[in-house]
C-alpha cells in the first residue's frame, strides 16, 4: 500500500497512525506541501484533482478520502476497528470531519499560516470539544473507555484523535476536559501508537 | 489575588479525575498545578512545572510511584524530591532539586489543595460526584448567581482558575448526574450570557 504523506497534516496521520495499530506497513510517499505546494502539482492533481492529502493507493483501489481510508485499512485488516453494526459510528466519523473543520483548522492557521478566521474555528472547537468532553465523562462513568460502545478502539477514536490530541497548538486547550485528556491517554497506550509533531508518544516502554 | 483566599480548602478535581498512570493537570487561582495517584492509592498535587526546564509535569507521565518529566525523563517521587536524572544516571541527585508541592486532602469523592489551608476541607453531604462545569466568570460572579438562585438538590463548592474563570464542581444529592449536568450546563449558559 502506498499513501502519499505530509507529516503534518492530521488526516495523514490518522492513517499512518491506525496503520501502526493494525501492525499494517505503508509504502511512505511523502511530499512537500508546506512550503512546497506538492499537492499542486499536475502530477499529484492527475492522482487526486482536489489536491488533498492522504491518498492511499492498494492495488487497484485509489482513495482520496482520508475517512474512507481508514474504513478501508479496518475492512482489509481487522474489522473490530470498524463496528458497523453501531450507528454511532456514522456519527463520530462526522465529529471527525467537524472538528478537522474548526480545531483542524485552527491549527494549520496558527501553526502554517493557513488562510481562515481562527477565531471563528476555534469557537466551533470549544463547542465541539465541549460536546465530546460530556459524551466521554459519562462514557467513563459506565465503563466505556471509547467512544462507541463496547471494548475496542475504533476508526472514529483516532480519526478525532489526530485533531483533539494537538488541538493546543490551534490556541485551544485541554485543561479544563479532562475526560478527553484521560482518553488521550488511553489512545497513546495503544500497541502500534506512532507520533507526530506536537503528540507525545508514551515513554514509559523507551528505558529512559 | 485571583479570588484564592489563603487558609481555604479547594476541591481541584473530583477522585475520579485521577486513574493510575494518569497526570491530570488544572489551575487554581492563577498557578497551575498536576495532580497524579501513586499505587498506595496516595494523590499528590504539585505545581505544573518541572524545576529543571519549566516543562509542564501534566505533559510527563506516571511510572510506578514516580513521575517522569517529558522533557529529559527526570523523575520525581512522592515526596516531590528528584530521584534519577537519565543523563547522569551515576550521581547522586541534590536534595535541593524538588517538585513543588501543594497540601493535599481527599473528602467527598474530591480532591482538595489549597495555600496552608485550615483544618479540614468543608463536610459535604453524600451523593455522586458532578461533572465539574468551567463557567468563564469570576469566582464571586459564580457565587453571586447562585445565593440569588440556589440549585435544588446540589451542594456545589467553586474552584477559582483565574480572575476570569471558575470551574464548579459537587455533588448530586438525589446521584442523578443528567439532571445535575443539565442544571449546571444552563447555569453556564446564563452565566456567560449575561456576560
Amino acid at each position: 500500500m502506498i499513501l502519499y504523506d505530509a507529516h503534518h497534516l492530521a488526516p495523514c496521520y490518522a492513517v499512518r497512525l491506525l496503520a501502526g495499530c493494525l501492525g499494517a506497513t505503508l509504502d511512505l510517499k511523502p511530499l512537500d506541501v508546506y512550503p512546497g505546494h506538492a499537492n499542486q502539482t499536475e502530477a499529484f492533481l492527475a492522482l487526486n484533482p482536489l489536491g488533498t492529502l492522504p491518498v492511499l493507493v492498494d492495488g487497484p483501489c485509489l482513495i482520496t478520502d482520508w475517512l474512507e481510508a481508514l474504513a478501508h485499512l479496518a475492512l482489509t485488516h481487522d474489522r473490530a476497528w470498524f463496528p458497523a453494526e453501531h450507528a454511532a459510528l456514522i456519527g463520530w466519523l462526522g465529529m471527525a470531519r467537524d472538528l478537522g473543520a474548526s480545531a483542524g483548522a485552527a491549527r494549520l492557521i496558527d501553526t502554517f499560516g493557513a488562510p481562515g478566521d481562527a477565531a471563528a474555528a476555534r469557537a466551533q472547537a470549544n463547542a465541539l470539544l465541549d460536546e465530546v468532553e460530556r459524551r466521554m465523562w459519562f462514557g467513563e462513568r459506565i465503563g466505556q473507555d471509547w467512544l462507541i460502545e463496547g471494548p475496542h478502539p475504533s476508526i472514529a477514536d483516532l480519526a478525532c484523535f489526530v485533531f483533539i490530541a494537538p488541538c493546543e497548538d490551534g490556541g485551544l486547550s485541554l485543561r479544563d476536559r479532562p475526560a478527553l485528556r484521560r482518553w488521550c491517554d488511553r489512545v497513546r497506550f495503544l500497541p502500534g501508537f506512532v507520533s507526530m509533531s506536537g503528540v507525545f508518544p508514551p515513554m514509559a516502554n523507551t528505558g529512559r | 489575588m485571583n479570588g484564592l483566599q489563603a487558609g481555604v480548602w479547594y476541591a481541584i478535581a473530583a477522585e475520579h479525575d485521577l486513574p493510575k498512570d494518569h497526570v491530570y493537570r488544572t489551575m487554581l487561582g492563577g498557578h497551575e498545578l498536576a495532580a497524579w495517584r501513586s499505587t498506595d492509592g496516595g494523590v499528590h498535587v504539585w505545581e505544573d512545572r518541572c524545576p529543571h526546564r519549566g516543562v509542564r509535569f501534566s505533559l510527563g507521565e506516571v511510572v510506578g510511584d514516580e513521575l517522569r518529566c517529558q522533557y529529559h525523563a527526570w523523575r520525581f517521587g512522592k515526596t516531590g524530591a528528584c530521584t534519577f536524572i537519565p543523563a547522569q544516571p551515576d550521581l547522586k541527585v541534590p536534595r535541593t532539586i524538588h517538585a513543588a508541592v501543594w497540601p493535599v486532602a481527599l473528602s467527598a469523592g474530591l480532591v482538595w489543595s489549597g495555600i496552608e489551608p485550615i483544618g479540614a476541607p468543608p463536610a459535604l453531604p453524600p451523593g455522586a460526584v458532578l461533572r465539574a462545569i468551567p463557567i468563564a466568570r469570576p469566582a464571586a460572579s459564580v457565587a453571586h448567581a447562585l445565593v440569588k438562585e440556589p440549585l435544588a438538590g446540589l451542594a456545589l463548592v467553586l474552584q477559582p482558575l483565574d480572575e476570569t474563570a471558575t470551574i464548579v464542581r459537587g455533588i448530586a444529592l438525589d446521584d442523578d448526574l443528567v439532571r445535575a449536568d443539565h442544571a449546571l450546563l444552563a447555569l453556564r449558559r446564563r452565566l456567560e450570557q449575561a456576560a
